[in-house]
């Protein structure tokens, strides 16, 4: 134990080091690798806070600045960057219902509803708080559990991944609210639209119809924006009294003791569920949201208030995503393995340097590893002092008229889409999908299945295609003995399955009953 | 007389002008275009050089990254696009000498379309096994591939990269049949590799060497004809019995056919002072990639068309295909 | 055969549409067909087994499942009660779609500040008043804005002036 507060201690010293620096010919001491964090943090807020500009277009944008910086303030700010852009994208998904990252998706659901109720305050609160615990517990766990978990992780092979990848569809389905076939449609809808673009086991170009912006897919940011952004203004637009989008009537600012009551039992879920789902690259930390909020749906005595503004659906998910921010680091810190796509610029960035990322790292640069887990957790405070003022001014932003606000966030949406690849087709695209969205709540289908099978489907059947290729086209691989985790997967999912399709048959034979007396 | 004048005034003025376009060149922002998603090797070498560029060329040099088809969308957008010298791409060995094969119908030539300025990285593969894998040198894997046909699986970044067309070679070469299973990058693959779920890979020497190095994988030859100077204890597949054996990972910048000379041959200098400039030299050292001995666009075309012979037809005879 | 609920019809009708697009498109045309035209209409891609899934397996397999769910829900349109389709607002709809069209095909060749002024104003007539001072108040705000943070701040490669404006008074 003594052996982690060591180290722990050497981390902390390498934050707060005073270097001398010289800026524009002056020189002075300063303690460059906390201001390094802050201006990631900040950055961080600002991008995530910004619809459709990502970490991943930040962080690559800002890789030649990091060259002349020492690698550890490059990689405490890129890594500000990155958990910083989770807070600024809960704060939108809130505020406009605009999912900033794909794990904010969820918090849109409940978060935007207490907006709309006029409960913003204590909604934006609750994601700060949880995300703040949330961040500290999974700094925590990579300090002391990062090799132990990397070793998890690598136990997860293309059969595993599947497997939980249906149960987290299965998950996606419990989001929806209304009719049971209509959101597995949604989420069938979802994974085949994922399917376009360059298929990785063949290299065949599918459904791009000869359109060249279209050859490595449809981005997230796109159908996020349409689908939630577009479709949320245009329902806004056609009520035809003039009536406030957003009640004037606002509340506190900060949570009642009521809400404190019902939000630490979902932030101690979230954080376990993203703490544990987190280390597993490619997606780990997408699932550990709505994980989390499926969840609290099933586990919670206020379900029913799921979807209208449950401030459960708020909390887990917000903590989740945090705590597997954090922790999907460790890939990167103990086995020199990007999670994602935020990871493996970081590893392009620590090679620059002549940091070669892997296990030697911890024995060999112990300030580098301890240092970036040092500042993951003063990175949190950070953000949690800078957020929670910040509440406040989001809060007067909300009481502007809706027809001033309104082609603001469409502006903001429009260049974030834009700024994806500098091509007009992709803002074509987003209205495609602002139409499709608008067209399914028409129809009473719910989009966020939709996105969710969306960013899955395409790992799903990646893996499902590797995994057969691994067992020379043996399909009992998924529950066989000796993958006890993905059996294990697949049976929760079925699990899952049947508690959902429970009260629906139930429902159906009690109306056929009623029906025959 | 009079006409041989007029004639030598009219070349005169040509050249001048050329001259004078690559002078002005380049006079609004220049776009790299980066064949593939952000964070992988050519992209980070792609925004190394840029940096440099920016301040020599004294425009701004913004990398913009075009993934898909295995990079052809990429370099098909610059072999159609304008030939002044404002776009500039990523080409690698992947999309200039392997997909023309490959992928049946691309879209450009890539000979023809494109005028190839300098070639950046050179990296080696590496052989790699598990650490479970009961092979400590290549010959022991070549009997264990002919004890387990195919029951080897051998992991690779992408159809079509060198990774999988270096384990197509070594099957030819050594006759045997081992099963090859495609990842989005080298990163997963090695993931699975350290957990022993994929058998063997031949991986770059940037992405394999921290795993290496860290005895997480097993190191069993380069695939270059040459000893790699980052790891001088490891045999080449040449000397482990496979003759000839010679295969790089490299990428480099080109822009399209009709770009005039001019534009060329001052791209192509200040891409070469860049690339010996202390600094960047140390840190493409750092990404495995040892100085190229090709220099000029010249020979830089002719190493083109030398290695789209060999993996033209490297790709027929191992039937790889990309439907 | 009385429609009950109208919303469920409609949405089994557009996922049949979907699903069988899918199907269509990953199978590409019939032989047969192309005989009939003459040329192949649409190249599919290879099925495989499986064992090997080739890259059009899953299209299908997903597509040909949300035909049938959308069978189903065409089914329940006709056996449950539903509710009506909502009137759509072709309005809204119209004017949004085409503010974010007009300045992402107008940024390239008008700059950032006339782009976000034309989605801007496009937008603001689309919803329910419009009063010209406020608007081009925003639009003068809204630009400055945008120059500040994104172009300036955030370095993002937009032009601010229309290109045939040669020296840009913001640079």
């Amino acid at each position: 134990m003594e052996g982690i507060f060591g180290n722990l201690a050497i981390g902390f010293t390498e934050v707060f080091k005073l270097q001398a620096i010289t800026i524009a010919g002056v020189s002075m001491t300063l303690p460059f690798n906390i201001l390094m964090c802050l201006i990631g943090v900040i950055l961080g807020t600002l991008i995530g806070v910004l619809p459709g500009i990502g970490p991943v277009a930040t962080i690559a944008m800002l890789l030649p600045v990091t060259f002349n910086l020492a690698p550890i303030a490059a990689l405490i700010m890129l890594a500000g960057i990155y958990y910083g852009a989770q807070y600024g994208g809960s704060t939108t998904a809130i505020l406009v219902n605009l999912p900033g990252e794909s794990s904010s998706v969820v918090t849109c659901l409940d978060g935007y509803q207490m907006a709309r109720r006029g409960r913003a305050g204590p909604a934006l609160a609750t994601a700060a708080i949880g995300s703040f615990f949330a961040g500290c517990v999974a700094t925590l766990v990579v300090a002391m559990f990062a090799p132990p978990l990397a070793e998890v992780a690598l136990k997860f092979g293309p059969a595993e991944y599947f497997s939980l990848m249906v149960l987290g569809l299965v998950a996606a389905v419990v989001l929806a609210s209304g009719s049971l076939i209509k959101a597995i449609a949604m989420v069938i809808l979802g994974l085949l639209l994922g399917l376009v673009g360059t298929d990785v086991n063949s290299g065949v170009l599918r459904f791009a119809f000869g359109i060249s912006e279209m050859a490595d897919g449809i981005g997230f940011v796109t159908v996020a924006m349409g689908m939630f952004g577009i479709c949320e203004i245009i329902a806004n637009l056609e009520q035809k009294e003039h009536r406030e989008v957003f009640t004037s009537k606002v509340g506190s600012l900060m949570p009642g003791k009521e809400d404190w009551k019902r939000m630490w039992k979902p932030i101690l879920r979230g954080t376990a569920l993203g703490s544990a789902l987190g280390i597993l690259p490619g997606g780990g930390a997408l699932l550990a949201s709505f994980g989390a909020y499926t969840l609290e749906k099933k586990v919670s005595a206020y379900s029913h208030e799921f979807g209208k503004g449950a401030i459960e659906g708020v909390a887990a998910p917000e903590a989740a995503n945090n705590a597997g921010a954090q922790t999907s680091f460790i890939p990167l810190l103990t086995l020199g393995i990007p999670s994602n796509a935020v990871m493996a610029l970081m590893i392009g960035a620590m090679m620059i340097q002549g940091i070669a990322p892997g296990p030697q790292v911890m024995t060999e640069r112990p300030q580098l590893f301890w240092g970036m887990i040092a500042s993951m957790w003063v990175g949190n405070l950070m953000l949690v002092i800078l957020n929670l003022p910040l509440i406040g001014m989001w809060i007067k932003l909300l009481t502007v008229p809706y027809r001033y606000l309104y082609p603001s966030i469409l502006l903001f949406m429009a260049i974030g889409v834009f700024s994806i690849s500098n091509q007009p087709f992709d803002c074509f695209l987003m209205a495609c999908f602002g139409l499709l969205g608008y067209v399914c709540v028409k129809l009473g289908c719910e989009p966020a299945p939709l996105i969710l099978g969306f960013i899955l489907g395409p790992l799903m059947e990646e893996n499902l295609r590797r995994a057969m290729l691994l067992s020379r086209g043996d399909p009992w691989v998924f529950i066989s003995p000796s993958k006890p985790i993905s059996m294990g997967f697949l049976l929760a999912a079925l699990a899952l399955l049947v508690i959902i399709a429970l009260p629906a048959l139930r429902k159906k034979r009690q109306e056929v009953f009623v029906e025959e007396t | 007389m009079r006409t041989l004048l007029r004639l030598l005034i009219l070349v005169w003025l040509a050249a001048a002008a050329e001259f004078a376009a690559a002078q002005a060149w380049p006079s609004k922002p220049v776009r790299l275009i980066v064949p593939y998603g952000p964070g992988g090797p050519v992209d980070i070498s792609a925004r190394l050089l840029a940096a440099k560029l920016q301040d020599a060329l004294g425009q701004p040099v913004l990398p913009d990254n075009r993934p898909g088809a295995g990079g052809n969308i990429g370099v098909d957008l610059v072999a159609k696009g304008a030939a002044d010298g404002s776009t500039l791409v990523m080409s690698a060995i992947a999309t200039l000498a392997i997909n023309p094969t490959l992928y049946p119908g691309l879209p450009y030539d890539p000979l023809k379309d494109l005028r190839h300025v300098t070639l950046l990285v050179q990296v080696p593969n590496v052989l790699i096994v598990a650490n479970d894998l009961p092979a400590k040198n290549v010959k022991e894997l070549i009997a264990l591939a002919r004890q387990r046909p195919g029951k080897l699986d051998f992991g690779s970044g992408s159809t079509g990269s060198t990774g999988h067309l270096a384990g197509e070679m070594f099957k030819m070469m050594t006759g045997t049949y081992m099963v090859h299973i495609p990842y989005r990058g080298s990163a997963p693959a090695l993931a699975d590799m350290m957990a022993g779920r994929v058998h063997l890979m031949f991986d770059n020497l940037a992405s394999a060497l921290p795993s290496i190095k860290s005895d997480k994988v097993r190191a069993l030859a380069t695939t270059t004809r040459a000893r790699s100077s980052f790891l001088p204890d490891l045999p080449t597949l040449d000397e482990a019995g496979l003759k000839g054996f010679d295969m790089t990972t490299w990428w480099g910048v080109s822009v399209a056919a009709k770009t005039p000379q001019a534009v060329v041959d001052r791209l192509s200098a200040e891409i070469l002072k860049a690339m010996d400039a202390p600094d960047m030299k140390e840190r493409l050292r750092n990404m495995g990639s040892e100085a190229p001995a090709v220099r000029t666009p010249d020979q830089f075309a002719a190493f083109v068309a030398a290695e789209l012979k060999t993996y033209t037809a490297l790709v027929k005879r191992s039937g790889a295909k990309v439907d | 055969m009385k429609i009950k609920s109208q919303q469920d019809w409609w949405a089994g009708l557009m996922f049949i549409g979907f699903g069988l697009f899918f199907v269509v498109f990953a199978l590409g045309t019939p032989e047969f067909i192309d005989r009939i035209v003459g040329v192949k209409l649409i190249g599919g891609y290879q099925m495989g087994s499986s064992v090997r899934m080739g890259p059009a397996y899953f299209p299908v397999l997903l597509g040909g499942l949300l035909a049938f769910l959308g069978l189903l829900v065409l089914l329940d349109a006709i056996v449950e009660e539903g509710p009506k389709v909502a009137k759509f607002h072709f309005r809204p709809l119209l004017f949004i779609a085409v503010s974010s069209l007009a300045f992402a095909y107008l940024l390239k060749p008008l700059g950032l500040v006339l782009a976000s002024a034309a989605l801007v104003f496009v937008s603001a007539y689309g919803g329910h008043e419009f009063k010209w001072k406020e608007v081009a108040i925003m639009t003068v705000v809204l630009a400055m804005f945008s120059v500040l943070v994104f172009v300036k701040g955030l370095t993002l490669p937009f032009p601010i002036c229309p290109s045939f404006i040669d020296n840009c008074p913001i640079r």
